[in-house]
């Protein structure tokens, strides 16, 4: 490096495009908050659904399956389920509610949970309510996830 | 070792590499449930396993950098550490409370863990990486705080080295953004859009101004480059990192229901990633090129430059491999960022925090560095790590490529269990490599004891 | 004859266009190669690095292009398992070539030639 770039030099690119670049992404997260109610599927945020996602939550559904393309490998992904399984909750209650307690052997299994009749109605309307959320190029690609 | 206080970071490596065998027992044994479905099933099923894993690796990676900075701060500040006392108390504070919250995983169903640490009261659990209750992670804030406060009084205090301010920010930079995984709004695309500003500002972010720092911490130190070439050097490395990696968060913003915009923002600036890395690799084999000495401890050494270019190859290659929108479209939570994901963490930050702890180690222990016999079972273990993450990495590519072909791409895609099962082969072999990883583990921490003639003491 | 110095900075440029050819200037970095080639004389560095480059560059263009076209002409453009082949060798191969390319450019800053060892002076 020839000496007329100096460590002066670049401290003052490290401090002005740390700052700078911050203050964009500050800009751009709060243009973004904006813009989210156009594609966040809120008007469908019920309460119902805020419980659906706190059992979704406390049952660490994540650490298995991924929504919208985030979480664990292992199981299949979840952002489409509702319309993967013909857009129905009572598909998708079932199938939660009759997990064998063994699992299945040989096979990747998921657990009971023992949720009560309602915790899976409210975690089927927030998997709905996740379905609604409009992503990108309409991801994921196809109905599989 | 110039200062008493530094022998402090004894402890915390100590720790580090116990909770590193422990994430690596668990990273088996998923590796065997990905092909044996129902093994352990139901007593650890496979989310319990994964959050031990991933959260395992965090709090050791979390105990090597506050280790290493006990060690490199007072010697770099010329003063002993501010209140060593503070450093003993807080260890145990925070491996305790580690402790407990792991086997809170592994002995409790997660739903009665959370009914049980109050979670409701600010619920913050059932996040990826941030399965911690949130009295844990009021914990970890706590810890951090002390941390900071002590090695912070201790730079203000004395010598300001561009190398103990670079550390600093980052380390500060970690304990800030922490204090996103608080925030858990119920709108998902919200709770999804905040995650990243502790994940991606964390790991492609601040954690890369602290593996910048010790590395050219311990280059300094084993190929006596003079300091003001490393230090310009460092400061290019990091306004790179953070020129590519704030922006270029964005590359987490493409199908989370966020603007259109950001594929076009995340693409470009995360492109530039990989700039950062290869710089440090540039920078790493041109000081041991240009070295004034051969240090003794050539362990270290090797340490160091592989972190440099596993880095460079599992975040920069393996990032930009998937980093661009119209191919993340296709590859987005997929068995290929399972690839990156792991060559990147292996490469960037637990070899640092290895390089450290090969540097550091025999100077605690009174020697320059470890004895003949010692070093060559620690470069084995160099060799048989680094190759089987190499292994790993390209089984779980190629499993990858297969499930964005027959799941994803495919004009007949086919169901994600079903093309699961497709893969079973490249997960075998991975988990074979898997295996020969925790062999290299235990031939590395047998390196620590294994005894022999002393090196000849070479300036 | 170029002096000592210009030729260690010619041989600093060849690797660095080897590098570029590699990564972001395929073709061109390797016409100006060709081009820095002609301007040495043999057995001094700047000739000893056009030449590493050079060799480099067409065992990369065998190893990555043709090697890549043949997978996929014998393996069936529609075959998942040519893909699996094809993206998993060519991105190993190719990060392996930086590297090296990488490796040789630092090198070439200290004026000294290869060795069997990087860890050796």
């Amino acid at each position: 490096m020839r000496e007329t770039f100096t460590k002066g030099m670049a401290r003052n690119i490290y401090y002005g495009g740390a700052v700078f670049f911050f203050l964009v992404l500050i800009g751009l997260t709060v243009d973004t908050v904006k813009r989210l109610p156009a594609t966040d599927n809120r008007e469908n945020l019920t309460e119902q659904v805020a419980e659906g996602k706190r059992l979704w939550e406390v049952n660490n559904c994540i650490g298995c399956h991924t929504l919208l393309g985030e979480g664990a490998y292992f199981a299949p992904e979840l952002a489409n389920v509702y319309t993967r399984f013909g857009e129905s909750t009572e598909a998708i209650k079932a199938f939660i509610k009759y997990r064998p307690v063994d699992g299945i052997e040989g096979r990747r299994s998921m657990p009971q949970f023992n949720l009560s009749d309602e915790e899976l109605e409210d975690l089927a309307q927030f998997l709905k309510y996740v379905d609604g959320i409009k992503a990108a190029r309409d991801w994921p690609p196809n109905i599989q996830g | 070792m110039k200062y008493e206080s530094q022998g402090i970071a004894k402890l915390y490596f100590i720790a580090a590499i116990a909770l590193f065998v422990g994430q690596i027992l668990f990273g088996v044994t998923m590796g065997l449930q990905y092909v044996m479905g129902d093994f352990l099933f139901p007593e650890i099923p496979f989310n319990v396993a994964r959050m031990v894993h991933t959260n395992l690796l965090i709090v050791w990676l979390l105990f090597g950098f506050m280790g290493s900075a006990y060690y490199l701060v007072p010697e770099e500040a010329e003063r002993e550490l501010f209140s060593p006392i503070l450093a003993k108390v807080m260890f145990w504070i925070f491996l305790v409370a580690g402790a407990l919250t792991i086997l809170g995983y592994l002995l409790v169903p997660y739903a009665r863990l959370a009914e049980l640490t109050m979670n409701d009261l600010l619920p913050t659990m059932g996040r990826e990486f941030l399965e911690q209750p949130t009295i844990t992670k009021i914990g970890i804030v706590i810890v951090a705080l002390a941390f900071i406060f002590n090695i912070g009084m201790t730079v203000l205090t004395g010598r300001k080295t561009v190398i103990n301010l670079v550390l600093l920010t980052g380390l500060v930079g970690l304990a800030v953004f922490f204090l996103f995984s608080f925030y858990n709004p119920d709108n998902l695309v919200l709770d999804k859009y905040f995650w990243w500003f502790v994940v991606h500002l964390w790991v492609e972010g601040v954690w890369e101004l602290i593996m910048a720092s010790l590395l050219a911490y311990v280059l300094i130190k084993v190929t006596g480059v003079d300091r003001e070439v490393i230090e310009k050097w460092l400061y290019i490395i990091i306004a790179m990192a953070l020129i590519s990696g704030l922006v270029g968060t964005g590359h987490h913003f493409f199908w989370i229901g966020t603007p259109d915009y950001w594929q076009w923002l995340g693409s470009i600036f995360s492109a530039l990633e990989p700039i950062p890395f290869f710089m440090m690799t540039l920078f790493a084999f041109n000081v041991v090129n240009k070295r004034r000495r051969d240090h003794p401890n050539k362990a270290a050494v090797l340490w160091a430059l592989g972190t440099a270019v596993m880095a460079f190859l599992g975040a920069g290659v393996w990032g930009f491999l998937h980093t661009l929108a119209p191919v993340n479209f296709y590859t987005h939570g997929t068995q290929i960022t399972a690839a990156h994901g792991h060559m990147a963490f292996y490469g960037a930050y637990v070899m640092v925090v290895l390089t450290m702890i090969s540097y550091s180690m025999p100077l605690m222990r009174g020697q320059k560095a470890a004895n003949v016999n010692a070093q060559k079972h620690e470069i084995r273990s160099f060799w048989i790590m680094t190759i089987s993450m190499v292994i790993i990495t390209l089984m779980l590519t190629a499993a990858g490529i297969m499930q964005v072909y027959l799941q994803r791409y495919s004009a007949d895609p086919l169901p994600f269990m079903v093309v699961q099962d497709r893969l079973a082969h490249f997960y075998w072999a991975r988990e074979v490599a898997g295996l020969a990883f925790l062999y290299g583990l235990f031939l590395y921490i047998y390196s620590f004891f294994a005894k022999g003639p002393e090196v000849a003491d070479v300036e | 004859m170029n002096s000592y110095d210009t030729q260690l900075k010619q041989a600093t440029i060849s690797s660095l266009f080897s590098l570029l050819n590699l990564t972001v200037l395929p073709v061109i970095g390797f016409i100006f190669l060709l081009l820095l080639y002609k301007k040495t004389e043999a057995n001094n560095i700047d000739h000893y690095y056009a030449v590493l480059g050079i060799k480099t560059n067409l065992l990369a263009g065998v190893a990555l292009l043709l090697v890549s076209a043949l997978m996929i002409v014998l393996g069936g453009f529609n075959s998942v398992w040519t893909w699996v082949f094809v993206i998993s060798y060519f991105v190993f191969v190719h990060a392996m070539f930086i590297l090296f390319a990488t490796w040789t450019m630092v090198r070439s800053w200290t004026g000294k030639e290869l060795t069997k060892s990087f860890l050796s002076k």
